[in-house]
């Protein structure tokens, strides 16, 4: 085994060292004769009779050289090099050709390598840490089914009672990913993401701070939890990498913390963007019943060795279970999901389906480009029939005339290949530049990286196949006996020829069809969601969102005081037409609460009726331009002492009391945190659409802001002219009630709109160029094909034409095939096509796409395109001159 | 006259070369080549040149070794030197076809059973 290895080593060796190895064979042959010359010499024989003798006991010199060199090197190599030299030479001698199916492939390639980069940065990099699948994440399963509802985080009591009942972790720990807190160490006070943790967390997860240290034990005790970690970001953008930070204390929230440690820039967690990292504190107020309703933590823990997942999941399924007959009132129905580490991420980030729909789209745009290169391939192999045919006729074997076909195949995917990752740099670039539109996603850096690398070269060498196969396959079948005689004098082309280039064809038109409608159906939705009616009206506004701390705003009058304050303050700034402020903007998509209506029966957990809930202040209405339709909005003395009072829009009015008269009907909500009280409805508006980028409208319930105020809210001022021009006033404003208290996404409702609806244009619009991409790629093979078979056929149309036949017959004849082709290939395509809207909606969340005439414009523009396609080289035919074409080779 | 030497089996030539060396000590390629037609007897149909082949396949396996050196005639020549794995690999391919052609001869010794067809 060994010397085999050993020699298999030196014979690969040997192939790169031909020169020098042939050279001391020479010398070594050269020495051999001269020996035995000299030897024949002393026996006495004359000179030139010795040397002959000497030559004849040697053998054929050159027979010895190659039987030296088979022994030595590996012969299967060498006719590889051959193949290749050959396949070069051949391809440098006609560049058209070469430069057309190069340049082809490359596109594809490179489009396949950018958007593989998007799925090697979200969907493959490892999360940082410590064998992250070994770390489990526990979320809760809302019994009210919506977008992503099996991740729903953990209430306080359950993460106390789970951690301690459980035998499958070696640790637990909690973090609370949406924190907000306010930095006014050094400049505009800047409100930041940040994320409380419990003191193992970053010990559960396995990493290590890159400067300093992260929590120990007890620091999340009232008292020392006063402490902080910064991301690597914040601390290069905000402190200038100042190593001496650690230890010194910086001003959070109106409050002192002292810097422990730095992270590196590498830990980050996909989809989970803090700034920062202080000590979640559980105090006796979250152990109460009343914490079971605010599910704010997410579980991370690390399973003990050789406990499975699934029997984790199973002991959280009765953990869960258990706190559901314990405490039904606010348990009943919720479930536990268990997932590892980077599944949940992946999952949570929920950016799988869309990456599939790209990866499927440009890899069936490089399907029709190798379709292409194969057919420019095939109508190459066939105008060298007859070198094939020498070539066997000599002696080749069918499977070296297939392997050298393949080589040919082969070097071109690697030149499209090599090209495709030039243009591969510059497009992941390109998209990278584009990824703005979402703090999570611009935290992924997309690279060039070896996934990226290793997937080109798989690509390329599928390419190569399914570029070479068809003419290798086609080619080895070359009869000689016909091909040798075929003197171009035959009527027409073979016809199992022109049957592989046909379903080529066919299929690039049905891919193309395919792509066209599916991505049609995308543009159709985005074209939807861009200019429909949200319900208000966005011009004009102005907006941005506060969190008041605990430290100044604990007591909700304070937060009502403020809220009221700011108000009136905001109403008086020049250029401001009405001021409000809500728990959520317009089409932000607002938190869903669940609710029971007065006097029906109460419903299973998970069939309780929910609705978007939104506290809003006064002004709301007017502000945003939402139309009152029945009773009366909220007034001044809808007060935390009054009797309390909602609106619903129309939907709700709709969905949950079948149109019956809301006005006096009584409503009771499952807010967190509070016991639930009834609730009279005394107004109805209008719909607003729930969030700007879809299209659905959702039973809405508005709570009037003074009865019940948010610690986190935003503002919104309805401006005069251009609403950007309030931006100065407004900080000015808010400064002037509180100099510490930061601001968030200041911008005009369009601007915030806009980046909420962010990445889909975006790649909607990069999917619907590579459809049109793969329709003219489809339309070249369609022209490609016609032109060749008229080029085949010219001697056949002389015929005709010589018998008779008018040039609008011949024009006919030609298009009729064309049109032949595409007509089967479009019906192909809409049949695949037709279960597309009903995938998309499964695919993603809150999508509903029907757009029938889609099925009807997409193949009308496709015969189009292909008819022109087709119709260039079908005119040339019909100016072919009979007696040319008859005398024609 | 070719019919009557005896044609080289596949790998016997290789064995012939391990035991020249074996019994020669560094030897060169004509020298070699020399040896074996001197022993058979000129019995071996053996082309001269056929011998690189098999050199080189034995050097590559590790079983001999070669070093350029000065021959008897003052000419720079590849001396080859069997290896001590060259040995043990020569033992056992001397071994297997010594029990090879005593089986032969047994075979072949075989008496004709009287009365075929």
């Amino acid at each position: 085994m060994i010397d085999w290895l050993r020699q298999s080593f030196h014979r690969t060796r040997s192939v790169f060292r031909r020169a020098q190895l042939d050279h001391e064979l020479h010398a070594e042959l050269a020495a051999h004769l001269e020996l035995a010359i000299q030897e024949n010499l002393e026996r006495g024989m004359p000179a030139d009779e010795a040397r002959r003798q000497a030559l004849i006991r040697f053998g054929g010199m050159e027979q010895v050289k190659e039987q030296h060199r088979e022994a030595r090197g590996l012969p299967i190599l060498d006719v590889l090099f051959q193949d290749l030299r050959y396949a070069v030479r051949g391809l440098v001698k006609s560049p058209g050709f070469t430069t057309a199916a190069v340049l082809t492939l490359a596109l594809g390639i490179a489009m396949n390598a950018t958007m593989f980069s998007m799925v090697s940065a979200f969907l493959l990099r490892r999360p940082p840490g410590r064998e992250p699948n070994r770390v489990a994440v526990v979320t809760s399963i809302n019994p009210a089914s919506g977008f992503l509802a099996d991740t729903n985080p953990v209430s306080a009591p359950n993460y106390l009672a789970w951690r301690g009942a459980n035998d499958d972790f070696a640790d637990m720990a909690a973090a609370d990913e949406s924190r907000t807190v306010s930095l006014t160490s050094q400049g505009q006070p800047e409100a930041l993401a940040s994320a409380a943790v419990s003191p193992n967390y970053f010990a559960v997860l396995g990493v290590s701070a890159q400067l300093g240290r992260t929590f120990s034990d007890g620091e999340d005790q009232p008292g020392r939890d006063h402490v902080v970690i910064l991301s690597h970001e914040l601390w290069e953008r905000r402190f200038g990498c100042d190593a001496s930070l650690i230890g010194r204390t910086i001003r959070l929230s109106r409050e002192n913390y002292t810097v422990l440690g730095v992270m590196p820039a590498s830990f980050r967690l996909l989809g989970f963007t803090p700034q920062l990292w202080t000590p979640l504190v559980l105090t006796a107020a979250d152990q109460t019943a009343a914490a079971r309703r605010d599910r704010s933590l997410l579980l991370f823990a690390r399973l003990k060795s050789r406990v499975t997942l699934e029997h984790a999941r199973a002991e959280l399924v009765t953990l869960a279970g258990r706190a559901g007959e314990n405490f039904p009132e606010t348990e009943k129905g919720w479930g536990a999901a268990v997932r590892t580490l980077p599944d949940f991420l992946v999952y949570n980030f929920s950016i799988r389906n869309g990456l599939a729909v790209m990866m499927t789209t440009v890899g069936f745009v490089l399907m029709i480009a190798c379709a292409n290169v194969a057919g420019l391939l095939l109508a190459r192999s066939a105008g060298r029939r007859k070198e094939l045919a020498v070539r066997i006729a000599l002696g080749a074997g069918r499977l070296r005339i297939v392997r050298q076909l393949l080589t040919e195949g082969l070097v071109i995917a690697s030149l499209g290949g090599s090209m495709g990752l030039l243009l591969a740099y510059w497009g992941i670039h390109f998209v990278g530049a584009n990824l703005t539109f979402n703090a999570a996603i611009s935290a992924v850096p997309l690279s060039l990286d070896w996934n990226v690398l290793l997937f080109t070269l798989g690509v390329s060498l599928a390419c190569a196949v399914l570029c070479g196969l068809a003419p290798a396959l086609k080619g080895s079948e070359t009869d000689v006996n016909t091909s040798l005689k075929d003197e171009g004098r035959a009527a027409s082309t073979g016809r199992s020829r022109s049957r592989v280039r046909t379903v080529l064809v066919t299929g690039e038109i049905a891919l193309a069809l395919f792509l066209l409608i599916g991505t049609g159906l995308l543009f159709r939705n985005i074209f939807l969601i861009e200019h429909q009616n949200l319900g208000f009206r966005a011009d004009h506004l102005f907006t941005a969102s506060v969190s008041l701390d605990n430290t100044k705003y604990k007591d909700p009058l304070q937060q009502t005081l403020f809220a009221r304050d700011l108000i009136s303050r905001l109403q008086q700034i020049p250029g401001a037409e009405a001021a409000a402020v809500a728990s959520d903007l317009p089409a932000t998509g607002p938190g869903t609460v669940t609710l029971e209506i007065k006097g029906r029966p109460e419903l299973p957990a998970n069939q309780r009726l929910s609705a978007l809930d939104v506290l809003v202040s006064l002004d709301y209405f007017r502000t945003a331009g939402i139309p009152l339709l029945r009773g009366r909005t909220f007034t001044e003395t809808d007060n935390a002492t009054a009797p309390r009072v909602v609106v619903v829009n129309q939907e709700f009015v709709h969905r949950h009391l079948q149109d019956q008269e809301p006005l006096g009907k009584q409503i009771r909500l499952d807010v967190s945190g509070s016991t639930p009280q009834w609730n009279e409805i005394v107004g109805v508006v209008g719909n607003v659409k729930t969030y700007s980028a879809g299209t659905s409208d959702d039973p809405e319930v508005y709570e009037p802001f003074l009865e019940r105020p948010a610690a986190s809210f935003s503002l919104m001022v309805r401006a005069t002219s251009d609403p950007n021009s309030l931006s100065s006033a407004l900080r000015d404003t808010v400064a002037q009630l509180d100099a510490e208290l930061p601001l968030a996404r200041v911008m005009s409702m369009p601007a915030l709109i806009e980046q909420q609806n962010g990445g889909d244009p975006f790649f909607v619009r990069v999917l619907g160029s590579f459809a049109i991409l793969a329709l003219i790629l489809a339309a070249i093979g369609i022209y490609g094909l016609v032109a060749y078979s008229v080029g085949q056929r010219t001697h056949e149309i002389g015929i005709r034409m010589a018998l008779g036949a008018k040039s609008p017959d011949v024009l006919r004849m030609i298009l009729w095939d064309g049109m032949k082709m595409t007509a089967i290939g479009a019906a192909v395509g809409l049949v695949l096509a037709l279960p597309l809207p009903k995938l998309f909606d499964a695919m993603f969340y809150g999508l509903h796409l029907r757009e029938p005439r889609l099925y009807f414009i997409v193949p009308v523009a496709i015969l189009v395109v292909a008819t022109l396609a087709t119709y260039i080289p079908a005119r040339r035919a019909t100016r072919v001159d009979p007696i040319s074409a008859l005398r024609q080779d | 006259m070719a019919e009557s030497k005896l044609d080289l089996l596949q790998g016997t030539l290789d064995l012939m070369v391990l035991q020249t060396l074996a019994t020669m000590g560094s030897l060169h390629g004509y020298g070699i080549a020399r040896r074996i037609e001197q022993v058979s007897g000129d019995k071996v149909l053996l082309n001269q040149g056929t011998i690189y082949a098999s050199l080189v396949r034995l050097q590559q396996r590790g079983w001999i070794s070669a070093e350029w050196g000065t021959s008897s005639n003052n000419r720079k020549a590849k001396f080859y030197c069997i290896t001590k794995r060259g040995r043990k690999q020569l033992s056992e391919d001397a071994a297997h076809w010594q029990r090879l052609s005593s089986v032969m001869g047994r075979v072949l010794a075989m008496p004709e059973e009287g009365g075929h067809q």
